[in-house]
């Protein structure tokens, strides 16, 4: 008898532990359900989401959802369901029903109000869970449509990717006008071109400050190659380095204190860091051979860059002290330019392939990829989040600033087809 | 013995489980009215909806940079240009007469300097297309050094692929670009 009370109390107890259980899974999953991801960025056998985007009425409504339209399209990440297929008029409410029978899965919905400033409330809906998973009222001066416009698919991309989207950020360009160089300023999509009116004669590749309100560039003044720092907020130009010999700005570093560049100020070309602080200078490498375009690591614990030491032009990494070097290309006789990935898993550069092609490596020099087939292609640059890259090419022709994924999809010309434009780099927000 | 056990367990697990029903049920009836509660419910949708006023930092066209003052005046042409091997800057035979006239100048004309550029073709990429010319500047000027002319004189500077003579996309347009280039500097003004 007692035994069977103790089986049946064991019993009981096997119970309890298990609801209890169940409810601690309940809840975990929950909050998994909460922060949901619809598109794994991550995963090699990626299926497009079919999203549906509407016209958001009005003078720039149509501006502003086909902003939001070629944002999405050109991650590769987004299938568009044509605006002619809808069944749901735009003001009616949603209902999943009208979308199931088109294969969409996402629909974005918004009607901006033109008063003084634009205002757009915008909502997107998740067809398969029939709920509005995100929902903002953006606003706007007119003269911002394509801000708007990006800021509205940043959003979009974050709530399915949970990754924050690079549609607003910028990429600086060198490009000439009447025999003068200049450095100039575009969208990443290649639109709202701005000259910052530097009237230099030569200048070399910008690179951006980690806050995106200044650029670092060399440019050749009375027979010098000094390097300048433009704060395009204030207007200043300052000088932050000259010396006789050849002085090529690197990346600044991601707090924004310190600069690499490359000189041959000592007779042979060699890497140095100063700081912007205290103009402090350390030199990082000492050897005979050429140290140029140098890059750092998104940790700040490594340079990539480009040495003939090895009686070619191949890439290199060390660490920030100038320890530890190896060489990570070995194919092709003359690979030049590298950029660091924001993510610090790739590094990508120009390799001479017969003609000049972007190739991307792991800094460990396995992996290599060659990207780009079609004419000279240099001065490769990642996008913020590592998954685009812009670069020049001279394949139709004419020099100019091109953008495509990090896979090498999707390359097109972002500046307009007679401007000669070269050295493009992306901002690093 | 096993009986207390379990007894034990039976009364922790109990207790945790009234615990949190007992919490679970405390919540809702904190002191919040169903005034309050039908006031709070008709206010949410409007406060749930994230606002975002997007702003742009403004791109200030830059007017004014410090002035650098041109030190000399220049005297082109005087002399041949010197050639150099595709991603090579040692001083090739054809080009040592050239030099040798250049430093017999320099002997005769102790007022001038020198300015040696060093250039290279289109086919490498910029940053180390400077550094090569750099490279063959200083291999000219090493070379006019060892003829007898101060090193004080000669003044380098790379212009790597910026500034080409020749643009097309030929072997002979390239052997044109990838040079040394000399220029007398007059009336030295420190």
């Amino acid at each position: 008898m007692t035994e069977s009370k103790e089986r049946k109390l064991k019993i009981n107890i096997v119970r309890m532990v298990l609801i209890t259980l169940c409810t601690m899974l309940f809840a975990a999953c929950y909050a998994v359900v909460e922060a949901k991801i619809y598109i794994d960025i991550t995963s090699p056998a990626l299926k497009k989401l079919p999203i549906a985007i509407y016209d958001f009425g009005g003078i720039s409504g149509k501006e502003l959802s086909n902003i939001v339209k070629d944002d999405l399209e050109f991650t590769g990440l987004f299938t568009y369901i044509d605006r002619a297929a809808y069944i749901e008029g735009p003001s009616q409410p949603f209902n999943p029903s009208n979308w199931t029978p088109l294969g969409v899965e996402m629909v974005v919905k918004g009607t901006v109000k033109e008063g003084k400033e634009l205002t757009l409330p915008v909502s997107l809906f998740d067809v398969l869970e029939a709920k509005e998973i995100f929902k903002k009222e953006y606003k706007a001066g007119k003269e911002l449509v394509r801000p708007l416009g990006h800021a509205i698919a940043n959003d979009i991309y974050k709530a399915l990717t949970g990754e924050a989207g690079i549609f607003r950020s910028r990429i600086a360009f060198v490009a000439e006008g009447s025999g003068m160089k200049d450095i100039y300023i575009m969208d990443w999509d290649g639109k709202r071109i701005t000259k910052l009116g530097l009237k230099e004669n030569l200048i070399l590749a910008p690179h951006w400050s980690r806050n995106v309100d200044s650029l670092i560039y060399s440019a050749e003044r009375n027979r010098q190659w000094g390097i300048y720092l433009v704060n395009f907020s204030n207007r200043v130009v300052k000088k932050v380095f000259s010396s006789k010999g050849t002085n090529i700005a690197g990346d600044l570093s991601s707090d924004g204190n310190e600069f690499i560049f490359s000189s041959s100020k000592d007779g042979s070309q060699d890497l140095y860091i100063m700081s912007l602080r205290n103009n402090t200078i350390n030199k990082l490498t000492s050897s005979q051979s050429i140290e140029v375009s140098p890059t750092i690591s998104p940790d700040n614990k490594y340079i990539a860059f480009v040495s003939d030491r090895g009686g070619s032009p191949q890439i290199y990494t060390m660490r920030r002290d100038g320890s530890d070097i190896r060489r990570i290309t070995f194919e092709g006789s003359y690979n030049t330019s590298p950029n660091w990935s924001p993510r610090g898993d790739k590094i990508i550069f120009s390799g001479r392939r017969g003609t000049n092609q972007i190739c991307i490596v792991n800094p460990d020099g396995t992996g290599l990829i060659q990207l780009t087939m079609q004419g000279n292609n240099e001065d490769p640059s990642f996008s913020p989040d590592g998954r685009f890259i812009t670069f020049t090419s001279d394949r139709d022709g004419v020099k100019g600033i091109y953008i495509m994924r990090a896979n090498g999809e999707a390359q097109k010309k972002i500046t307009p087809k007679k401007m000669k434009a070269f050295y493009p780099r992306w901002s690093a927000k | 013995m096993k009986k207390i056990v379990v007894l034990a367990l039976v009364l922790v697990f109990g207790y945790m489980l009234i615990g949190c029903a007992q919490r679970k049920v405390v919540q809702p009836q904190s002191s919040v009215t169903p005034e309050e509660m039908r006031a709070k419910a008709s206010e949410r949708p409007e406060q749930r909806v994230p606002e975002e006023k997007i702003t742009e930092q403004q791109i200030a066209k830059i007017e004014t940079r410090e002035g650098e003052m041109l030190t000399y005046a220049e005297e082109k042409s005087i002399f041949e240009d010197i050639h150099f091997d595709f991603d090579k800057y040692d001083i090739r035979p054809d080009a040592k007469p050239i030099l040798k006239s250049i430093a017999d100048w320099l002997m005769k004309n102790k007022s001038a300097d020198l300015l040696i550029e060093g250039h290279c073709d289109e086919r490498g990429t910029n940053e180390y297309n400077l550094a090569l010319g750099d490279r063959r500047a200083k291999a000219a000027k090493d070379s006019l050094i060892a003829l007898g002319i101060p090193s004080g004189r000669i003044n380098i500077i790379s212009y790597g692929e910026e500034k080409p003579l020749c643009t097309e996309q030929t072997e002979e347009c390239w052997q044109k670009n990838r040079r040394a280039h000399f220029v007398a500097l007059m009336g030295k003004s420190k």
